[in-house]
């Protein structure tokens, strides 16, 4: 099997380098999506094999490639959303000169991906890594390269740059004490294992948009292309939980209970925070880069819980909250790069994605439109969809915390508990909001009028993520018995369809999923074929205009009112008025980003003017540097002289 | 099988199917007769079901197969909710399980066919509801969740079969942890019921609604489906607190001949709850929530305190 992998690999390279060619363009893409497919099915054959390919993890710092388990998931995720992206793609994309190259680019991504989950050692994992942080950057620039976008990326790349040095210090200070890929190297509780925790917390949560690190995500993943916006949302950022995962539950040993419960607050504060200022955001892509914070949220809950109840000694249900974890990864994975996918294809038909000018297109785009309300259910973790199960297997783990765990880390865990269940109703929400506004009701403008459903390619991309979301949601159980296994301290479970665990009722999604598929036909027989005639909504006796509909703003006010003393929502409302007779109201409001009032603004300020500070030591001036460097050789012989070097 | 466990199993298809009809109607009697009027006959909501289903339904004009289908999932998922939900410690199995938190999210399924169906007739009155309805569902269910975990903590099970018999006989009211679920889950039955000062179930007027909202432009079967789904409420959550969070007897057959008492007695304190409490401003109802949700959290606490 480790032929296919490679061979996956090569011809996702001979893909890219095609597609950047004009007369191959398309062929390119396919040859990609083949090689990424390839690689999905070597990725899942590493998983349900549990052997290792090539190299084990080691502390040493020259090039090592290899393969186990939690690779081969996160590989098959890669090659399960790349396949139909890059399907998608040879659609979607123009063989223009931008278009070929970011067809060029996305091979580099997809291939950078791989080479940093393939990586067995510290320095191949932070060059893959920063390749993984920048072919993006470099992607939304060939696309459209105005103010704005070169804004957005300047920020995600100094951002995520500024937060890789977390994922620097950690990986180095491990290799450093041999810990990596040995969980025995580092002591319990000593200063080293707190310090790589901290660092490797900082750093992967800053690339997975970790709230309050976040404030990238919702920038750049918005500008890029569809495809490219799937692959950042539904595998980028989970690479970072790969790797959280790797650091945390493999490599660390047993770290103190703080660690479990900084990332259970972490998860819980991205999990609400990240959903609630999706349902506030009036674009799409915004608001579904919003809803990528809140799922990292959902997951690194898993994982707190994981490190919780292992500090506990509960160690069988630690392997169940990995699981649920690593589930649930998989799952976002599948529902957000088809939500992306889905609206890539409504903005090429219908030219914008602001939620309030969109309306009617179930009806006029049926494939796209049935897709995405499918992974709209998926992602709002509605049953028998795949959100669903991983959802509540996340919610069980949350509930073992109080079950095992003393009164602080209870109490913290039945708060989670309370955060995960609010996060999901506050997901029903936006995403009743989000089809209400894109699928349903009359169009709002001219486009949705006459839109149609995008060429074959892109509606295969389409169906072949809502079909695995349908089929993750029947039988989860058959992922999940293998990820349980992932865990350092168990081993698999028998595979079964659906989910039962000790002391829970059980969920046995394949029995939930058949009584409400033959519910459904059976009572739409028995609703009758008696009609009345048919009547238009009722409007108080007006006729339905367009400026009686609703709006994306509108329909969260409630919500917005109550939580506002939470929130600080702006609003301004000018009246304009001549001879006592208002000639015209004008009204804006928006939710601001507290974190980026509160925590980037003052240390933007702050950094800049500590460079203004520092710029008066360069006058510039040959005597000044001679003079630096004079006192740094004194500097140097003092500090030898008392004993504090050498 | 046993004869307790077909007779649970009896009680939970019979009671969830047919007599749920039989709770909204018993609370507007009861309403009716504690406000010195005569009022409908308990068995006033099967009448209107069959009123219902001689009339033909309506498609309004220009909507999709969710506004159609809305119903429909409504009516299955809540059937599935009645097979989730035991009526005593002992129930067939049925294929779907027995679990407390899969519940909610097939009541979220429910929610979201309602409310996605308003969008679909753009009608300003239903969206009004839905929005509503969306707003309190966050923080309804976040007490939901608390307060079934009291109730697995204290019995170290979320299998409903196993909360109901942990949580039968007296030892458990020796420890204040699950009367402060109880607390918390009353709250739960009056917002999923809709019943005051949650929501008004008698209002005529769009502007207060909000469970009947969305369901305005509905007709004939359809509408006969969705009362009957808020009927189906009424029996989940009411067996759920007069099994779980109020005291209740050791055995199947105890469990299930105190059953209807404790129905009874529950709608008679919705009856009473309508009748003294007035509509709250929708603003009020999240607060009110959020204590519920601090009582359950307390709850927690007061079981990790002696436990931990």
């Amino acid at each position: 099997m480790i032929f296919v992998l490679l061979a996956g690999l090569v011809v996702l390279g001979v893909g890219a380098v095609a597609a950047a060619a004009p007369g191959a363009f398309a062929t390119g893409l396919r040859l990609q999506a083949a090689g990424a497919l390839a690689l999905g099915i070597a990725g899942f054959w590493a998983l349900t094999d549990g052997a290792i390919w090539g190299a084990s993890f080691t502390s040493v710092l020259t090039p090592h490639f290899g393969v186990d388990a939690l690779t081969g998931l996160f590989l098959g995720t890669l090659g399960l959303i790349a396949f139909p992206a890059l399907v998608f793609a040879s659609a979607y994309l123009q063989p223009t000169g931008p278009g070929r190259a970011t067809g060029l680019l996305t091979g580099a991504f997809v291939l950078a991906l791989a080479g940093v989950l393939c990586a067995r050692d510290a320095l191949t994992f932070l060059f893959f890594w920063e390749l993984m942080t920048l072919v993006p950057a470099a992607i939304i620039l060939v696309g459209g390269s105005d103010q704005g976008a070169r804004r957005s990326v300047f920020v995600y790349v100094a951002i995520t740059h500024i937060g890789s040095a977390g994922v620097w210090v950690s990986l180095l200070l491990l290799a450093r004490e041999g810990a990596i890929g040995d969980a025995s190297a580092l002591a319990d509780g000593s200063g080293v294992q707190g310090v790589v925790a901290l660092a490797a917390i900082i750093g992967f949560g800053t690339k997975a948009g970790v709230m309050p690190l976040h404030t990238w995500l919702p920038r750049a993943h918005p500008i890029a292309p569809a495809h490219v916006s799937a692959l950042m949302s539904g595998v980028m950022i989970k690479v970072a939980m790969y790797g959280l995962v790797r650091v945390l539950v493999e490599w660390l040993g047993g770290p103190p209970v703080w660690v479990g419960a900084l990332v259970l607050g972490l998860g819980m504060l991205s999990a609400v925070g990240g959903v609630t200022y999706a349902l506030f955001k009036h674009e799409l892509k915004r608001l579904l880069a919003f809803h990528s914070i809140e799922n990292v949220g959902i997951i690194l809950l898993g994982i707190g819980a994981c490190l919780l109840l292992r500090a506990r000694g509960a160690d069988e249900w630690a392997a169940f909250a990995l699981a649920a974890a690593l589930l649930h990864t998989v799952n976002h994975a599948v529902f957000k790069a088809l939500l992306f996918l889905g609206a890539g294809a409504f903005q090429k038909t219908v030219g914008t994605l602001e939620l309030d000018r969109l309306g009617g297109l179930l009806r006029r785009m049926p494939w796209t439109g049935a897709t995405f309300l499918v992974g709209a259910a998926a992602i709002a973790g509605l049953p028998p969809l795949n959100g669903f199960a991983s959802e509540w297997l996340t919610l069980q783990a949350l509930l073992r915390i109080p079950a095992y765990g003393g009164v602080l880390d209870g109490v913290l865990g039945a708060a989670a508990l309370a955060g995960l269940a609010a996060t999901a109703a506050l997901a029903v929400f936006c995403f009743v909001k989000v089809v209400g506004l894109v699928l349903l009701g009359p169009p709002r403008r001219h486009e949705c009028e006459e839109a149609t459903d995008p060429p074959g390619p892109m509606r295969f991309g389409l169906a072949f993520l809502a079909a695995t979301c349908v089929v993750l949601g029947i039988a989860p159980g058959v992922l999940f018995s293998q990820l349980v296994g992932l865990a350092p301290w168990a081993s698999p479970e028998p595979a079964r369809p659906g989910l039962s665990l000790p002391t829970t009722g059980g969920l046995p999604t394949t029995g939930i999923a058949v009584f409400l598929f033959l519910l459904v036909p059976l009572l739409w027989l028995s609703r009758g074929s008696r009609r009345a005639a048919p009547s238009p909504s009722w409007a108080s006796g007006q006729p339905l205009t367009p400026a009686l509909l609703w709006t994306s703003a509108g329909f969260t006010k409630p919500l917005r009112l109550v939580l506002e003393a939470v929130l600080r929502p702006e609003r301004e409302i000018t009246v304009r008025s001549h001879g006592g007779v208002v000639q015209e109201v004008s009204y804006s409001g928006r939710v601001p980003q507290l974190a980026d009032e509160w925590l980037y603004r003052p240390a933007a300020r702050h950094a800049l003017s500590a460079a203004r500070w520092a710029r008066r030591l360069q006058t510039g001036r040959l005597g000044t540097y001679v003079a630096y460097l004079i006192a740094l050789v004194l500097a140097l012989l003092v500090s030898v002289r008392i004993g504090i070097l050498g | 099988m046993s004869g307790a466990t077909v007779a649970g199993g009896m009680a939970q298809v019979v009671g969830g199917v047919v007599l749920a009809p039989l709770l909204p109607g018993l609370v507007q009697h009861l309403k009716a007769r504690l406000q010195g009027r005569r009022g409908p006959t308990p068995l006033q909501p099967y009448r209107e079901l069959r009123r219902l289903w001689g009339k033909s339904s309506i498609d309004v004009e220009g909507t999709t197969a969710v506004y159609r289908l809305a119903p429909l999932v409504v009516v299955a998922a809540l059937a599935v909710a009645i097979l989730l939900v035991p009526a005593a410690d002992r129930a067939p199995g049925w294929g779907v399980g027995h679990d407390a938190l899969a519940l909610a999210g097939l009541l979220a399924l429910a929610r979201f066919a309602v409310a996605t169906a308003s969008w679909d007739v753009s009608n300003g009155f239903s969206l009004q509801g839905a929005s509503r309805d969306l707003t309190l569902s966050v923080f309804i269910e976040a007490v939901l969740v608390l307060a079934l975990a009291v109730a697995a903590l204290v019995t170290g099970t979320t299998d409903l079969r196993g909360v109901i018999a942990g949580t039968a006989g007296g030892d458990v009211w020796s420890s204040p942890a699950l009367a402060l679920g109880a607390a918390a889950f009353a709250l739960v039955v009056i917002a999923e019921t809709g019943r005051q000062p949650v929501d008004n179930p008698d209002t005529h007027l769009e502007l207060t609604m909000i469970h009947e909202g969305p369901l305005l432009e509905y007709g004939g079967r359809d509408l006969a489906f969705l009362q009957w789904g808020a009927a189906v409420r009424h029996w989940l959550v009411l067996v759920l607190i007069a099994q779980v969070f109020l005291p209740h007897p050791e055995g199947t057959w105890w469990q299930l001949a105190l059953l209807p008492a404790w129905l009874v007695v529950l709608c008679a304190a919705l009856a009473l709850t309508e009748t003294i409490l007035a509509k709250s401003r929708i603003l009020i109802v999240p607060r009110l929530l959020g204590v519920a949700a601090m009582v359950a959290l307390l709850g927690i606490v007061a079981w990790l305190v002696e436990n931990a």
